[in-house]
């Protein structure tokens, strides 16, 4: 029994080896595989596509236990699911007309392209497949599910979780986006220098959205969110790591979201609590994510162009490097809203720019011109108004209003984690 | 010492639908449970077997695509472990990640060989 088993070739070769794979390497796989099988067979084939891809990674995933994982696993999965593909479509009917085009491509998965041209060609169809997902002509909401599930590899029901929107309409949306992927046939590619700025500004929006959404607070540990922001990055990277879209711009989100990234631990206590960037343990930001933001804001200054994103990655610097709360430099963070106000007027740079105006001005001539300003009457609808709004209040001892608009904006807000932070400040109001 | 087969059935389809993150997560834990059960000595071998197979009948006059009339009884792999005891067998199947997919662990002696 023993011999047999021992003279099996067949038999696992177990080394003391586990997989040791980079972490989201399967997600990451599938949007490079995706991306680069799409471009290469049509986007009309972009469902025998996935399919091909996911049974690849179910390949993996059932036969590398047994032994180590492959020398190079990225060649492996797009071997894999290239030759699942062409398999799929060599039963189709109208398989000659793709003989060609199967006889070329198959040349370049037998190995004959060297390992650097691939990964080039990975990443530009990576590229590609980004502008093709985030177009205007889609929805906001279909271009970041198609870029969560097509480039960054989630599965529906994380994209639900994510998101927080039911998995029926993740489902939905994706369907109805990806229709459109298939009709743009060739026209997925990186645009030409006529359109690249403007395409460009729309890819940035939504991965400025999806760190948004992956960065906004909420209660505990929620890692698909934190994914969100990750993914964010690395899309950003993949976007400079390209000469001809290394411009400002990307620079500029890419700092902004670093310095942002890098409080990330630090605004959930031990206890699961929400923590202001006033209570925040400062020591706990991650440093190397400064100096990497430190490093994109530098490259961001390269030409004359200034964005919205640079100026809150350099209001986000501020907070950055200053030593303690007390020790924010609010006259210039004050300087950058007035630019921010100016070049792109938000809701949300407005309320933060009284924060500042408060800090510089003082509670009274802040609640002044809250008034004059009009934002009351703009922004009557959100909670961050009124939370503001309390805490001026509070500061010049007018308790009983201060209170009143805390409960207003704790009725209005939607997010658990800040109720709860706001409920505690009610508490510590009442107590006088 | 006595050698036990683990034949691991069903769970194919909530494997299969996984995402790649927790496809990622789910080879990660059988490839631990295979490490353990290497370094205590316990691990003889294993593969994992392809979902597709053929039955062959009447002496090969009725091949039929199978064995699966029910996906959950499909066996996916197996392993053959060496353990003191029908016991310990049982103890450690219960490690086994097929469960996490609903699928299950058919435990099954081997006869040992007279030298």
């Amino acid at each position: 029994m023993r011999i047999a088993l021992k003279n099996q070739a067949h038999t696992a070769q177990v080394s003391n080896q586990v997989p040791e794979l980079v972490d989201s390497f399967f997600r990451h796989e599938s949007g490079k595989v995706i991306s680069h099988l799409t471009r290469k067979f049509g986007s009309e084939n972009i469902e025998l596509v996935e399919d091909a891809v996911q049974e690849a990674l179910f390949k993996a995933m059932k036969t590398w236990p047994y032994s180590n994982v492959p020398d190079n696993p990225s060649a492996w999965v797009l071997r894999v699911a290239s030759n699942k593909l062409l398999d799929v479509l060599r039963r189709e009917k109208n398989f000659s007309e793709k003989v060609e085009v199967i006889k070329r491509e198959g040349a370049t998965s037998e190995g004959q392209m060297d390992q650097i041209k691939l990964d080039e060609e990975l990443e530009d169809d990576l590229l590609k497949m980004m502008f093709a997902c985030c177009h205007s002509s889609l929805s906001v909401e279909s271009q970041i599910i198609l870029t969560l599930k097509i480039l960054c590899g989630f599965g529906k029901a994380e994209i639900a979780t994510a998101l927080l929107k039911s998995e029926d309409a993740v489902a939905k949306a994706y369907t109805r986006g990806k229709e459109k992927i298939k009709a743009a046939g060739k026209r997925i590619k990186i645009p030409g220098e006529s359109k690249l700025n403007e395409r460009l500004d729309t890819v940035l929006k939504i991965i400025y959205l999806l760190f948004n959404e992956g960065y906004k607070a909420s209660q505990g540990e929620n890692l698909l969110r934190r994914d969100l922001c990750n993914e964010a990055i690395r899309l950003t990277d993949v976007i400079l790591r390209n000469p001809k879209l290394a411009r400002p711009k990307p620079h500029a989100l890419m700092a902004l979201m670093c310095f942002h990234a890098s409080r990330f631990d630090a605004r959930i206590s031990r206890d699961g609590e929400l923590l202001t960037i006033q209570e925040q343990d400062r020591s706990q930001w991650d440093q190397d994510l400064i100096e990497r933001g430190r490093f994109h804001i530098t490259q961001s200054a390269e030409w004359s162009e200034l964005s919205a994103y640079h100026i809150q990655a350099s209001i986000a610097y501020c907070h950055c490097i200053a030593k303690s709360y007390e020790e924010t430099d609010w006259d210039r963070i004050l300087t950058l809203y007035d630019a921010h106000m100016a070049i792109d007027p938000s809701e949300v740079a407005a309320l933060n720019r009284l924060v500042a105006y408060a800090k510089v001005h003082g509670a009274n001539k802040a609640l002044a011109e809250l008034t004059s300003s009009g934002i009351e009457d703009k922004l009557g609808k959100y909670y961050l108004l009124y939370a503001i709004k309390s805490d001026l209040l509070s500061e010049i001892d007018e308790l009983e209003l201060a209170k009143s608009n805390l409960d207003k904006a704790i009725e209005m807000s939607q997010n658990e984690a800040e109720r709860t932070y706001m409920l505690k400040k009610r508490d510590l109001l009442e107590a006088g | 010492m006595d050698e036990y087969l683990y034949l691991f059935r069903g769970g194919q389809d909530k494997r299969s639908k996984q995402s790649p993150e927790e496809m990622q997560a789910h080879m990660q834990k059988w490839g631990d449970w295979i490490k353990v059960l290497t370094e205590q000595g316990k691990f003889v071998g294993g593969l994992p077997l392809e979902e597709a197979g053929k039955v062959v009948r009447e002496n090969g006059d009725i091949i039929t695509d199978g064995p699966f009339t029910e996906g959950k009884e499909v066996v996916g792999g197996y392993f053959i472990v060496k353990v003191s005891s029908e016991e310990e067998a049982i103890e450690i199947s219960k490690d086994c990640p097929i469960f996490d997919h609903g699928g299950s662990v058919e435990v099954r002696k081997i006869y040992p060989m007279v030298s």
